[in-house]
This record gives structure tokens, C-alpha cells and sequence, in this order.
């Protein structure tokens, strides 16, 4: 055998180049003979009635695309089917979509978007939390049954904001008839939904829609299931037109109407016995899915199952709801629900151990689990668990010890936090079995060429180069032999959506799996083809939330520290260290980019990204309002990686995307609440929250 | 139909804005915001544009008779690495928006634009600039103060011209500026904060003290500020609190997406504070 | 409509052109230059950012009048330079590009920043870079790309 480098060692991202001279074509740099434009009317008031609704006479070649238009169903196919594709008489959110308007001219289109007239009848909008369309609820062991013995009850309540995805590409699409066959080219990061909303929306057979991913210019789950609605609209208009349009939405649009991270309140109280030990959890987690379940059950059940963080706590209690209102949609975002629970359990720990007069850093220590402890949901951590490696790594590197005695002792405005956190990569539970199951193809022709048929979408995180690497390295060929274009559904079988940071692990593990059986083919041009089997061990019961949620973790240790500026309550990031077991990098490199990316935002989550409605009205409508870092705020970053191979992934890779994001957020709340020693209980955490708890909090 | 146009002089420019209401557009940073309506539009202008940008008589920066002066279309990244520019200038620009952002835009619109949180505004109040502006037969010259009315309004008329800004040369032993944004750069302010102080022989000869955003124009009391004229430095912890208190009763902040009125408050007298601590030190 | 005379990637040329018109509408409508991006429309994002006499500029904020007289240069015409093929390999070796969406006005305010500041220090790229967001880096490696770019390319700028 020829010599080969480590899987790990970095090699050139694939499209970098194309990508850095401007050449690679986002979707709204195609533009297609005869093509129209699109441009989308909306909701202005958060609940009504539409009682009329009053259209000008058009011009030759242009038309308004509403409800009245859809063929098949009108639904966006999604989890939970409550998204309308054009409400018919009823809106249920500012910004909803109620109809198109396409045309060759766009100041045309303007005009004719100002002369429609639509009539509402207000009707009450909803914004508390109490209309709750999904209920969850598991226990592990006892339940809630120690607190009857607790000799004390310690019991706090976190709160999380809206996080916008803020891919700095905004959503976009292009459709058009090819013969009979409606082909759309977008920003989307999985082809097969879109396809699947499509198929449903026009009520057509499965030939006849295609999808094309162009290039994507981040996604970070804002691409998951909302693309599907653009979609589907998309399909109505090219229908009447039968010529190509393109949608693509100005920013402010993108912001105020598409999906963002869900809202939490998560309640969280712990039966202490005489030891002062945590003998039972009770956990109930809410969150605002806004006018659309869509996602949002999915969304609970990571966050309710990610209860304990990393941590292994006896006996549990958790419920969780997902309550709707006539807010803007929240759906998938990196982390999915994580986020907030991780947030939630790694700030009560520390408060635990605080208000017990304990020294929050052992007290932690002593719960982080262990290989073979049972799961929240009593599945099994069947392998090897690295964490308490991970976090002398992360405290040496960051000297957290040494800074954490200074800061805690001197007034200075000081602080530095440390988070535990663990990520469940795929699908939650038997989801990749039942519903996914992923499908790969490897073509190698006479040639020799090898074609990598699959539908997971580049949108940054370096799939593409990855993927090519994984093959090559595997068959011992040059990379330039293996061959990875953008997905279209007419090429490339479902492996699945590019989510929930089971790209490398599961596709890429049947990748692997189909390019070993590839090599040991004796004629060149053959196809082999792969599908998804769940490992024997992983049971998951669906409706009592118990077994293994996951057939594997990625973990991380995230240290962040921080100085605050007494005078103003400003936060300046000044040094930030992780320490992830993602398996294998199969690109050192590209972990590291999704590490300070990831990292980035969950930093800017924890202390930055300030969005709310008012009314159901978004009030931070652009990027001058929504605040994003810019390279000034954030710190130098040092990643360190365990590896710890996991037998399914290829070369024993696992999740890497969403573990990079979720430990951010409590980490730098921790920083801040040691230098301003005061107890945090929401994020972000605001100069202006800083402010006021220095003048009025509480230790 | 009048028409946009690009005028090649200032006499040109004159001309045409004396024959019809032209919207002045310089650096367009503010103006193609506001006037933007979906890309692959032409930007809508309820009057004419008059692009005067391109004018290079109104390019510059030079002292003369002891004064500074800085034409309207001296783009804010020139101000800023000229070496003439008064150092809270500086400080201020190097604040604003973005190097992209800088290269286009001008003083003369950010004085126009007479935003609550234009930044450039609390540098030009405590520096005591006055403004030029022309119009085709006169010349008028009125201080930065009286130049800015109320939130987006000032006293320029419809014909006249912004042609330059005009900038005592002081000296000041020490001068303060904070920003306070949402993020470390690229942001709008909430609160802004300004202090230029001249002590000679333990006497202060000369302070200034300004706020941003936290009212309709930039605040700036010369009645507080004479009540600290000619004491000696180790007099101000005493005054301290009559002082705070006398800014605390005219600071009018207002709550909106980026900030709220309790916060900017204490903020800019958290800022005054820590100003008024470094002069008896 | 008027003519206005100016330079775009090395060419002299006269538009008859709507003076309102976003620059950035016109590079990419009228010229099919695809390299500047939309990410905002409002100043913020530096997707849309193009030389102009050498400095960086928002594309999206430039109307055509503006341009008269000077000088633009988009990415597709940096990228015919020996300064771009530096900054472009340093950005590869480094990972600084990931979705890419940004990298194009990275690259223009990476030679804006060298064109004036050959050696330039850490604080000095980070107000360089301060009006271009990425939200897919954390910025780390798009810093390490340049400091490496400033030292490859010593002599160049
Ligand atoms: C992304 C971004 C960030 C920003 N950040 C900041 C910031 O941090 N701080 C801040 O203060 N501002 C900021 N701004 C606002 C803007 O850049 C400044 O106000 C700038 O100084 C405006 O100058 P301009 O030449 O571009 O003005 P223009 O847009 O050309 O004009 C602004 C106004 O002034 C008038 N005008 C311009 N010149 C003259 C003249 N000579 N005579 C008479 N009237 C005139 C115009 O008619 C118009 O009403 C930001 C803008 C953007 C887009
Ligand atoms: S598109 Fe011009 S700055 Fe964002
Ligand atoms: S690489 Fe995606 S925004 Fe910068």
C-alpha cells in the first residue's frame, strides 16, 4: 500500500477558488432567458380576518399568484402540516405571505403591489404562552417522586431569545418548466423536502419535479424547511406565467418573515438531599413555535432530551410544550432546541452548586457522565466518554484555574466561564430508520472517474471537499478522480436533508461503506448503492421518549472569558478555548472553521443578538438593528480535537456542525456573571441586562 | 421634468438649486438607505438628485486664519487620517460605520442628516464648528448649535448649500470619547459621550461636555460647563453631584429597538462620572 | 439619463445610464459581473464591496453619479493581479472561505487594507474587515489569511 497521509490533514477546500474570485453562482447571480421576477405581499397584522381583497387590473404578461392557484394540497410538506402555502382567509402573522405578484418589470410589480387593497377584520392576536398544541413528557426511573424526600428544593427559570440564522446570503429560488417538468434552482439545504413540498403542493408524479441546489451561502438551518415554502409558491406562479421566475428576498423580508431559533422559558428544579446532592430533576421546557408548529415538536423533543446536558442526573421529570401565537415562525436552527437547554442546565448547575455554598466547578465535575451511564431518556452512553480528558485540556490551555481565583477575588469586571455540553448526532431517535432512510450512490465509470450521488448540500461546511476526500483517500486515488456536483434530485438518490449534524456520520458513513465495497469491485464502471440500517443496539420508543434518542454524542468544553466595562455594562470576548470530541476530523482544518464559526454564534446568542417583537412585530428588521459580530468582537479562538472514533461514522467520524454552537451561550453568561457577580438567568446578555443587575440584582 | 444631474462648479450647482429644489445627494450613504426600495430598482426620489460628490473645489482640508476648515465633500476616511484634524475627530470617526462606508461618506451629510445619533455632531458641539452654507447670491455662517433644530431638521433653506465646515483650532490638555454601540464597530450608537478639557496650572481654562443620542439634538449646556470654568481641578469631586445632577434633568433619552431610556441614562452619567474622576486625578 | 465617463476594471468606458442607479445594479445587471454580491442593500454586510480608486466601497450605496470619473474595480478584475493570487491562495491555505458568500469583499477589503497598510497589525485587519460580516467563520481564519497574505506579498503592496 502507497503511503497516505492521515484522513485529518487539511487539504484545499474544492470550491474555495471559484469561490473567492467571484465566479461560483449563488442563485441570484443565475439569470435565465425570458425570465420574471417575483416579489411577495404581506401580512401586516399579526391576526385578521381578510375580508376582500381588492386586485388592479394587470398588465399584459403579469400575474398575482394566490391560494387560488395551488393544484394539489395547500399545505408545505413538513413535519407537522400546518404551514399554508397562501392563507386563504384568515393571516396569523406579520410578514405571512399571502400572495406573488410576477412580472417581467419590477417597478412595475411595485406598483402593482401598492394598488392591491386587502381587507382585514382584526381579530385578537395571541402572544402569551398558553395555547400549547404539543405536550411531551418522559421520566427516567423514579421521575419526580424524590422531591417528597428532598431536604431542599432549589428551583430557577431560564429564559432565551430569538436567534436569527443570518446567513449573509438571503433566501432565494429560481423556477421554470423544463418540457412538463417543474425544476427549481435554489439556496435550499436539502433538496428532497423542497422536492417532496413541490410533489404535494402540485398533486403531480414524482418525474416530474426536479430540484438543483445553486450554491448556498449559509444556511445554519435557516434553509431547512422554509426554502420548501418559497417553493411551493414558486411552482404556482411558474404554472400560470410558463416562463422562468426568480424570488429573492431582501433582507428586511428574510428577517421579519422567515424562521428563527425558538423563544424558551425552561423551568428547572432539583430535589437536594441532606448531602447536598442532586437526587431528582423536574424539567419543563416551553417554547414559541409562533403562527407554525411546522419543526417545532422535533425542536422540543432535542431540547427535552438534552435536559441533563452532559451531565448523568438519577431521576428525572421532564415536560416540555410547544405553544403557538401569532408570532413570526421559528423552525430549524444549528442546535435545534439544544441551545436553550444547554443553556438552561449548564447555568442551574452552577447555580445549584452557588446557592448550596458549594464550589460550582467540582460540584459539576462530580455529575459529568461516564461511559455506560444511562441517558436522560435511559438509553445507554455506550462509548467511550472522553469529557473529563476534554476538561483539564480546556482549563490547562486556558488556564481557567489560575483566572478564575483572580477574577472571583478581585473586583476587577473580570470573568471566565466554562461550559460541558454534548450534542446527538442524526436524526432523534428511530428517525433515520423510519423516516430518512438514507440512500447513497457511488458510479465509477471506465474511465475510472467516481461520481459521489448524493443529495447533501455544501452550504459552507466544506461537504463537498470532505466528502470527495473521504472517497479518494478511501479508494487511493487523486481527488480530482472523485466527482461531487451540486445535488439535483434527477441524479442523486434521498440520503437526506443536510441537518441535525448527520452529514459526515451517517451519509458519509454509508459513503464509506459503499467506496469499501467500490475498491474491492473488480470491474471498473459499476454503481453501488448503500442504504441506512439503525445499529441493532439502538432501541427508541417514540411515544415514552425512552431508549437511545441517539446512536452516538459529540461532546465539547467551551472556556470564554470576558472583561466588562463597568462604566457601561459593555462585554469584550477576549479569549475563547474548546475542546471537542467530534470522533475523527476527517479535515482538521474544516473542523476548525465550524468550530469558530459555530462558536461565534453561540458566543453572539449568549450576549449579543438581540431580537423581539412587539405585537407580533419584529423590531430589529435589519442588519443595522440586528447585531451580528464583526470580526472586532470576537476573540482568538484555539480548538483542540480528541479523537474518538465511533465504529458507524467513516474513519469513526461523528456530529461536528451544531456542537460547535451550543456550549457558547452559558459559557460567556458564566464569564459575565464572574465579573459581575451576579446571577444570570437569560440570554443574551444585554449591556443593558449588565446594568441592571449591577444596580438592583442579586448575587 | 427637471432632471438629475451632476454639476461640474459650485457656481453650477448654485445655479441649478436656485432654478429648482434639488435633493442634495453627497456621499449617499444615508440617502440611498433611505430612498432604497427592492434591488434592480432605481432608488426613488421624490425631487431631483443633485449629485455634487464629484466636486473637488469643496475637497478639502486646510487651516487658515487659525481656523480649520473641511469642504462638504471631504470624505470622512480623508478627515480622519488628516493630520490637522482635531483628535476627538478622529477618535469619533474611527467609530463610525466602516472603512467602505468612510471612503463615501461626508461630514456635511452627517450634519445634514441631523440624526439624534449622527456621531460626527458631538465632536463638531464640542469643538464649537460653525457651518458654511451658500446659495447662489449669499453666504451664511451659523454655528453647529443653531444650525440643528430638532431630530432631522436644520436651518438650511432649500437653495443653499452645506459648502464647508469650519473648526476653531483649540487647544485642550485632555479629551474623552465613548460610543456606545451594540457591537465594538460598525453600530449605532446609544449613547455617545464627549468631554474636551484644558487645565492650566491645576486651573481648568476650558471645558466642553457633550451627550449623543439621548436627545433630540446633541446636549450640551453651556451654563453647567461655565460653572467649572477657572476652578482649580480638586474643586470637581464636590461639584460632582450638583453636576451629574444638572445633566441628569436635561438628558431625554427615548426607548426604541437598540437601547431603552433607563439604560442610555445611566450610561452617559456613568460616562459623565468617569469623566469628571479623571480631572481631579 | 446622462453620460458619464469612468473607468471599470481597467477599461475606460461612458455610460448613458439613469444617474440613480445602484452601481451594484449596474455591475451586475448591465455588466454581468456576478463576483459583487447582495447581501443587505443597506451598507452593512460588504458582499456588494468593489475598489473604488483603489479604496473599498459598498457597491449597493454607490449610485452611478458617484462613480463618475473614478476608477471601479470588482473582483473579476482584481483577480487578473499577482496581489490577488496571493491573497487568494493565503485565504485557501488558511480556510477562510466556507460558504464563500462573503469572500469576494473580503478580498477587495483585504487589498483596500494592503494598498495602504502593507504590514498591517491585528487591530488594524479588524477595522479593515469591520463593515464585512461573515457568519460563517468567526473571523479567526479570514485574519490568519490576511496577516499571512501581508507576508507572502511583501514588496507587493
Ligand atoms: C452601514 C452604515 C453605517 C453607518 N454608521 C454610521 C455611524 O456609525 N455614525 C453615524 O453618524 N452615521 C452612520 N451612518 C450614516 C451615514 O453614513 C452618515 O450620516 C454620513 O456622514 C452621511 O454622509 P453622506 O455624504 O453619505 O450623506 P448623503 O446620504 O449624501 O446625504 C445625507 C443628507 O445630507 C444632505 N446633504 C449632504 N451633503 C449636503 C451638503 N453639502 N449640503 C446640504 N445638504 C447636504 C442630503 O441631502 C441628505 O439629506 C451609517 C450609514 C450606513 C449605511
Ligand atoms: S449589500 Fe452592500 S453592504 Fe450589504
Ligand atoms: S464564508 Fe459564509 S459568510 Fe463568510
Amino acid at each position: 500500500m502507497k503511503f497516505q497521509p492521515d484522513i485529518g490533514t487539511p487539504i484545499p477546500r474544492v470550491d474555495a477558488k471559484e469561490k473567492i474570485s467571484g465566479a461560483a453562482a449563488y442563485i441570484n447571480d443565475i439569470d435565465m432567458p425570458g425570465m420574471l421576477y417575483a416579489k411577495t405581499l404581506r401580512s401586516k397584522m399579526a391576526h385578521g380576518k381578510i375580508i376582500k381583497r381588492h386586485y388592479p387590473t394587470l398588465p399584459e404578461g403579469y400575474a398575482i399568484i394566490d391560494y387560488r392557484h395551488i393544484p394539489g394540497t395547500n399545505i408545505v410538506k413538513a413535519i407537522y402540516e400546518d404551514w399554508q402555502i397562501f392563507p386563504v382567509d384568515e393571516v396569523r402573522y406579520i410578514g405571512e405571505p399571502i400572495l406573488l405578484v410576477v412580472g417581467e418589470n419590477k417597478d412595475v410589480i411595485i406598483d402593482i403591489l401598492e394598488a392591491i387593497e386587502i381587507t382585514y377584520e382584526e381579530m385578537e392576536p395571541q402572544f402569551e404562552w398558553i395555547d400549547s398544541v404539543i405536550h411531551y413528557h418522559y421520566e427516567k426511573k423514579h421521575g419526580s417522586r424524590p422531591f417528597a424526600d428532598a431536604n431542599r428544593i432549589i428551583e430557577h427559570t431560564y429564559e432565551t431569545g430569538y436567534q436569527e440564522q443570518a446567513y449573509i446570503e438571503p433566501q432565494g429560488m429560481i423556477g421554470y418548466l423544463d418540457q412538463d417538468k417543474m425544476t427549481l434552482i435554489g439556496s435550499i439545504q436539502c433538496p428532497y423536502y423542497v422536492k417532496n413540498a413541490v410533489l404535494m403542493a402540485l398533486g403531480w408524479e414524482n418525474e416530474r419535479v426536479r430540484v438543483i441546489q445553486a450554491h448556498v451561502g449559509g444556511a445554519f438551518g435557516g434553509k431547512e424547511e422554509y426554502p420548501s415554502l418559497i417553493a411551493c409558491q414558486l411552482a404556482m406562479a411558474v404554472i400560470q406565467v410558463n416562463k422562468p421566475v426568480k424570488l429573492i428576498f431582501e433582507r428586511e423580508e428574510d428577517i421579519i418573515a422567515s424562521t428563527k431559533r425558538h423563544p424558551a422559558q425552561i423551568a428547572m428544579k432539583a430535589a437536594i438531599d441532606s448531602e447536598g446532592h442532586i437526587m431528582a430533576l423536574k424539567v419543563h421546557v416551553g417554547i414559541d413555535a409562533g403562527a407554525v408548529i411546522g419543526l417545532s415538536g422535533v425542536v422540543l423533543s432535542r431540547a427535552m432530551i438534552a435536559a441533563t446536558g452532559a451531565y448523568t442526573i438519577e431521576n428525572l421529570d421532564v415536560t416540555g410544550d410547544v405553544y403557538r401565537t401569532h408570532s413570526v415562525p421559528t423552525g430549524a436552527f444549528r442546535g435545534f432546541g439544544a441551545p436553550q437547554m444547554m443553556f438552561a442546565i449548564e447555568m442551574f448547575m452552577e447555580h445549584i452548586a452557588r446557592n448550596l455554598g458549594k464550589e460550582p466547578l467540582a460540584y459539576r465535575m462530580a455529575y459529568v457522565a461516564k461511559q455506560y451511564d444511562l441517558t436522560a431518556t435511559s438509553g445507554t452512553f455506550r462509548d467511550p466518554i472522553l469529557m473529563q480528558k476534554m476538561i483539564e485540556e480546556a482549563m490547562k490551555r486556558s488556564r481557567y484555574e489560575e483566572k478564575a481565583l483572580q477574577y472571583q477575588n478581585l473586583h476587577r469586571y473580570q470573568g471566565i466561564g466554562m461550559s460541558f455540553f454534548l450534542h446527538g448526532c442524526g436524526f432523534t431517535g428511530s428517525g433515520e430508520a423510519t423516516t430518512i432512510k438514507a440512500k447513497v450512490r457511488l458510479r465509477r465509470e471506465a474511465s475510472g472517474v467516481v461520481h459521489i450521488l448524493i443529495a447533501a448540500v455544501d452550504m459552507g461546511q466544506g461537504v463537498r471537499t470532505a466528502m470527495r476526500k473521504l472517497v479518494a483517500h478511501m479508494l487511493e486515488v487523486p481527488i480530482d478522480q472523485v466527482i461531487y456536483d451540486l445535488p439535483d434530485t434527477d441524479c442523486v438518490p434521498d440520503s437526506g436533508p443536510t441537518v441535525a449534524s448527520r452529514t459526515m456520520m451517517i451519509v458519509g458513513g454509508l459513503v464509506a461503506r459503499a467506496a469499501q465495497r467500490l475498491g474491492m469491485e473488480p470491474q471498473i464502471a459499476v454503481e453501488i448503492e448503500e442504504t441506512y440500517h439503525q445499529p441493532s443496539e439502538i432501541q427508541w420508543d417514540e411515544a415514552r421518549m425512552q431508549g437511545d434518542a441517539y446512536p452516538a454524542y459529540s461532546w465539547g468544553v467551551n472556556v470564554v472569558e470576558v472583561a466588562v466595562d463597568p462604566v457601561t455594562g459593555e462585554v469584550s470576548v477576549v479569549g475563547a478555548w474548546s475542546v471537542y470530541d467530534v470522533g475523527k476530523a476527517i479535515d482538521t482544518l474544516m473542523v476548525r472553521g465550524q468550530a469558530d464559526g459555530g462558536l461565534a454564534q453561540g458566543i453572539a446568542y449568549g450576549y449579543l443578538e438581540v431580537m423581539r417583537h412587539h405585537q407580533g412585530k419584529i423590531q430589529q428588521r435589519n442588519l443595522t438593528d440586528y447585531i451580528i459580530p464583526t470580526a472586532a468582537d470576537m476573540p482568538p479562538m484555539e480548538t483542540y480535537l480528541f479523537d474518538n472514533p465511533y465504529a458507524y461514522g467513516p474513519y469513526g467520524a461523528k456530529g461536528v456542525g451544531e456542537l460547535t454552537l451550543v456550549g457558547g451561550a452559558p459559557a460567556i453568561a458564566k464569564a459575565i456573571e464572574m465579573a459581575i457577580k451576579r446571577q444570570i438567568t437569560k440570554i443574551p446578555v444585554t449591556p443593558e441586562m449588565i446594568m441592571e443587575l449591577m444596580t438592583h440584582g442579586e448575587d | 421634468m427637471v432632471e438629475a444631474r451632476i454639476p461640474h462648479s459650485l457656481q453650477e450647482a448654485l445655479i441649478l438649486m436656485s432654478q429648482a429644489t434639488y435633493t442634495i445627494v453627497n456621499g449617499a450613504t444615508d440617502l440611498l438607505v433611505q430612498k432604497r426600495s427592492w434591488s434592480g430598482t432605481i432608488p426613488k426620489f421624490s425631487q431631483p438628485p443633485l449629485y455634487i460628490r464629484g466636486l473637488k473645489e469643496l475637497d478639502y482640508i486646510c487651516e487658515r486664519s487659525g481656523m480649520l476648515e473641511i469642504g462638504a465633500t471631504t470624505s470622512l476616511e480623508t478627515i480622519l487620517h488628516h493630520p490637522k484634524t482635531p483628535k476627538i475627530l478622529q477618535h469619533i470617526i474611527l467609530t463610525m460605520a466602516s472603512p467602505a462606508i468612510r471612503h463615501q461618506a461626508t461630514l456635511s451629510g452627517n450634519i445634514q442628516n441631523a440624526s439624534p445619533a449622527g456621531d460626527s455632531l458631538v465632536g463638531l458641539y464640542l469643538l464649537d464648528a460653525s457651518i458654511v452654507l451658500h446659495n447662489r447670491h449669499h453666504e451664511r455662517v451659523i454655528s453647529i448649535q443653531d444650525f440643528i433644530v430638532d431630530v432631522r431638521k436644520t436651518m438650511r433653506e432649500a437653495d443653499e448649500l452645506i459648502t464647508k465646515v469650519v473648526l476653531p483650532i483649540d487647544k485642550f490638555s485632555q479629551c474623552a470619547y465613548t460610543k456606545v454601540g451594540p457591537r465594538k464597530t460598525d453600530a449605532i450608537a446609544k449613547v455617545a459621550f464627549g468631554g474636551l478639557i484644558d487645565i492650566e496650572n491645576d486651573r481648568i481654562r476650558d471645558i466642553r461636555i457633550a451627550f449623543g443620542a439621548v436627545y433630540k439634538t446633541v446636549l450640551r449646556s453651556r451654563k453647567i460647563e461655565e460653572s467649572l470654568m477657572g476652578k482649580d481641578r480638586s474643586a470637581v469631586p464636590e461639584m460632582k453631584h450638583v453636576l451629574l445632577e444638572g445633566y441628569a434633568s436635561l438628558i431625554q433619552p427615548i426607548d426604541d429597538q437598540r437601547s431603552n431610556r433607563w439604560y442610555r441614562k445611566t450610561t452617559a452619567l456613568n460616562l459623565l462620572e468617569a469623566f469628571l474622576d479623571s480631572i481631579s486625578r | 439619463m446622462a453620460k458619464i465617463e469612468w473607468m471599470l476594471n481597467g477599461t475606460p468606458i461612458s455610460s448613458d445610464i439613469d444617474l440613480s442607479m445602484r452601481l451594484l445594479d449596474y455591475l451586475r445587471d448591465h455588466q454581468h459581473l456576478k463576483g459583487p454580491k447582495e447581501g443587505c442593500g443597506e451598507g452593512e454586510c460588504g458582499a456588494c464591496a468593489v475598489l473604488i480608486d483603489h479604496q473599498i466601497a459598498n457597491s449597493c450605496l454607490v449610485p452611478m453619479a458617484n462613480v463618475a470619473g473614478h476608477e471601479v474595480v470588482t473582483i473579476e478584475g482584481f483577480a487578473k493581479t499577482k496581489r490577488y493570487q496571493i491573497i487568494a491562495q493565503a485565504f485557501i491555505d488558511c480556510g477562510a472561505v466556507q460558504c464563500g458568500f462573503c469572500t469576494p469583499g473580503m478580498i477587495i477589503a483585504t487589498e483596500s487594507l494592503l494598498h495602504h497598510q502593507p504590514q498591517p497589525t491585528i487591530s488594524e485587519i479588524k477595522v479593515a474587515l469591520s463593515g464585512n460580516l461573515c457568519r460563517c467563520t468567526g473571523y479567526n481564519m479570514i485574519i490568519e489569511a490576511i496577516t499571512l497574505a501581508a507576508k507572502r506579498g511583501r514588496g507587493e503592496w
